[in-house]
């Protein structure tokens, strides 16, 4: 509490003087807008922003002597001036480069699947019609409401060897092919907990697109393939777009799922991070691997601002 | 029949719609369904379909436990208090987000990503040592400001959107009638824009219910919360403790789900994240 109370107090300070130095009437509603919206941006600048900077100063060589956590860790590269050593170190390892791949193509496959299940839903959600498009209106906000470290467990229970698809399967006298703790059981954990948000942004997309539209393309003949390409999935690119960048950013952030569905050897990013700084005590290691994840998590939130931006709020 | 354009045969696109729907449905549900049989489970050997045989020991292994309960009592605690706390940090914002012009609106409306965007683990170890100097380190306020990271951006983006629905007209008929700034927000503003801020806050709940790391960097060993105990029941005990326990943890969710359905389907979500 301290901290917000003491950002409240900035803001005013910041404010004050444009109060008192110029006409009432026209810098109060700036003046207002900025105080009430500083809490939550003060909160993301302690905890995010400045924990952020001193991790990616320490990344770069910088060890903080007052931060017992950074500075007792072990192989730490100290230098007076910034230094890419960390990164470099990091990236010569074939351990490490294997982390990256499996994040890489965890990340990719998670995305595209996401989509395109989020897509084919939400089409059937908006264009079919009966009671079981309101069925799966239910149903497919469910994961959103399992807690993620429940939904990981429960997944490990029915794919595991030896679990419940495989006795399914057994007994349709079919074999199976193991996917927890590989690539593919992160995949299918991501694209389990990711759905109801992709059907959530489709299905609201979709529902913006004039039904007249649609009925204007099928009377001059358009067939359903055509009318989906060249006017449904373009006039529903932003959606799209933020699908895609808040899936991206959470699967390579993520944790409980690739540590509890993953493999041992490689890791996803967010598994390593936890196992270079606790297991292996280099919290410098641990950092840049943060910062990386960040950039990569930066760049889709650019495609994001960009999207967003680009149509206005038309959308 | 207008909605039925995109597959040209009735029958077929019903079968296909019927296939989709089953195979979503088995997809979704048969790992959640699994785990409730495990719940009740004594023997169950691989390739049985059922269980060999049913108990329910572990439930009452669960109840007598006292790190259960006590996880239960933390988590149950710290979430609703993240969640008010976060309601009185971030709705203010979203109302001045969505109804006061003010220099880098767009910008800080945005920079609140920065808590989705930042691996949380690169940040907790930062964080801790933050809270080690504040004393927040096993308390139950570290705790809670630890979980409240993730709720920031729901709390903020969604009701900013419920706030941009309420019509101009409607509040200025209402300051025509004599109503003053405050009776008009009470009366007309706040009501139609709620549904919003209750998705902001059922999400903010989940967010702060759901989190685990921070939560054990920040709150163990004092303070330990359901999904942080789910850590060490999934890999160190018999699959029937972790599976009554995870009905447990789900409980309160599922509840939610149930409120938040409709607000959920009526587009607050999408509207929330659609920017500025």
């Amino acid at each position: 509490m301290v901290r917000e109370s003491s950002g409240h107090a900035r803001a005013v300070e910041a404010v004050k003087p444009a109060l008192t130095s110029y006409k009432p009437a026209r810098w109060r509603e700036p003046a207002l807008g900025l105080l009430l919206a500083s809490p939550p941006v003060v909160v993301v600048l302690l905890l995010i922003a400045l924990p952020a900077v001193q991790a990616a100063l320490f990344s770069l060589g910088q060890v903080p002597q007052d931060n017992a956590a950074y500075s007792t860790g072990m192989h730490l590269v100290s230098s007076p001036t910034l230094t890419l050593a960390v990164y470099r170190d990091l990236l010569s390892s074939p351990f490490f480069r294997a982390d990256i791949k499996l994040t890489a193509v965890v990340t990719v496959w998670s995305v595209v699947l996401t989509l395109l299940i989020g897509y084919v839903l939400s089409l059937y959600v908006r264009f079919a019609s009966g009671r079981l498009p309101t069925a799966v209106r239910s149903l497919y906000l469910l994961p959103m409401f399992v807690p993620v470290v429940i939904a990981s467990y429960a997944l490990i229970t029915f794919y595991v060897d030896r679990g419940q698809l495989q006795a399914l399967l057994h007994a349709a006298g079919l074999g199976y092919k193991p996917v927890i703790y590989r690539a593919t059981g992160i995949i299918i954990g991501q694209v389990w907990a990711n759905i109801p948000f992709a059907v959530l942004m489709l299905g609201s997309g979709l529902d913006g697109i004039p039904q007249e539209l649609v009925e204007a393309a099928q009377d001059v003949g358009a067939s359903p393939w055509r009318i989906l390409w060249r006017i449904v999935v373009p006039l529903n690119i932003v959606p799209a777009l933020i699908v895609l960048t808040f899936t991206f950013i959470g699967v390579v952030g993520s944790f409980t799922i690739p540590f509890l569905l993953g493999p041992n050897a490689p890791q996803m990013l967010g598994v390593a991070m936890n196992a270079y700084f606790t297991s292996y005590q280099q919290p410098q290691a641990a950092a840049a691997m943060a910062v990386m994840a960040f950039l990569a998590c930066a760049v889709a939130g650019g495609l994001y601002v960009w999207g967003t931006s680009r149509t206005g709020r038309t959308v | 029949m207008a909605k039925s354009w995109f597959l040209g045969v009735p029958e077929l696109r019903r079968a296909l719609g019927v296939i989709l729907v089953l195979a979503l449905g088995l997809f979704l549900l048969l790992p959640l369904l699994t785990m409730v049989v495990w719940a009740f489970a004594d023997v169950w050997r691989y390739p049985h379909l059922l269980p060999s045989s049913y108990s329910l020991r572990w439930w009452s292994w669960v109840f007598h436990n006292g790190n259960m309960t006590k996880a239960i009592f933390w988590s149950l605690t710290t979430a609703p208090v993240v969640t008010l706390l976060s309601a009185v940090i971030c709705l203010p914002a979203a109302y001045s987000f969505s109804r006061l012009n003010f220099p880098g609106r767009r910008f800080f409306f945005i920079s609140l990503l920065a808590a989705n965007a930042f691996p949380k683990f690169g940040l907790y170890i930062s964080i801790a040592t933050l809270f080690f100097r504040l004393n927040l380190i096993n308390t139950f306020w570290g705790v809670v400001f630890i979980q409240m990271i993730n709720t920031l951006v729901v709390m903020t983006w969604i009701p900013a959107a419920g706030f941009d629905s309420v019509p101009r007209e409607l509040e200025e008929a209402g300051r025509d009638s004599g109503a003053g700034p405050f009776r008009v927000f009470w009366r007309i503003t706040l009501p139609i824009a709620m549904p919003a801020l209750i998705v902001g806050g059922i999400l903010a709940f989940l967010a702060a219910f759901d989190e685990a790391q921070g939560t054990f960097i920040v709150g163990a060993p004092r303070i330990t919360t359901m999904p942080v105990l789910m850590y060490t029941l999934v890999t160190n005990y018999p699959e029937p403790a972790s599976a009554v326990f995870s009905i447990l943890l789900a409980v309160p969710s599922l509840v939610l789900l149930l409120i938040a359905r409709r607000f959920l389907l009526a587009g607050y979500l999408a509207a929330g994240f659609k920017g500025r």
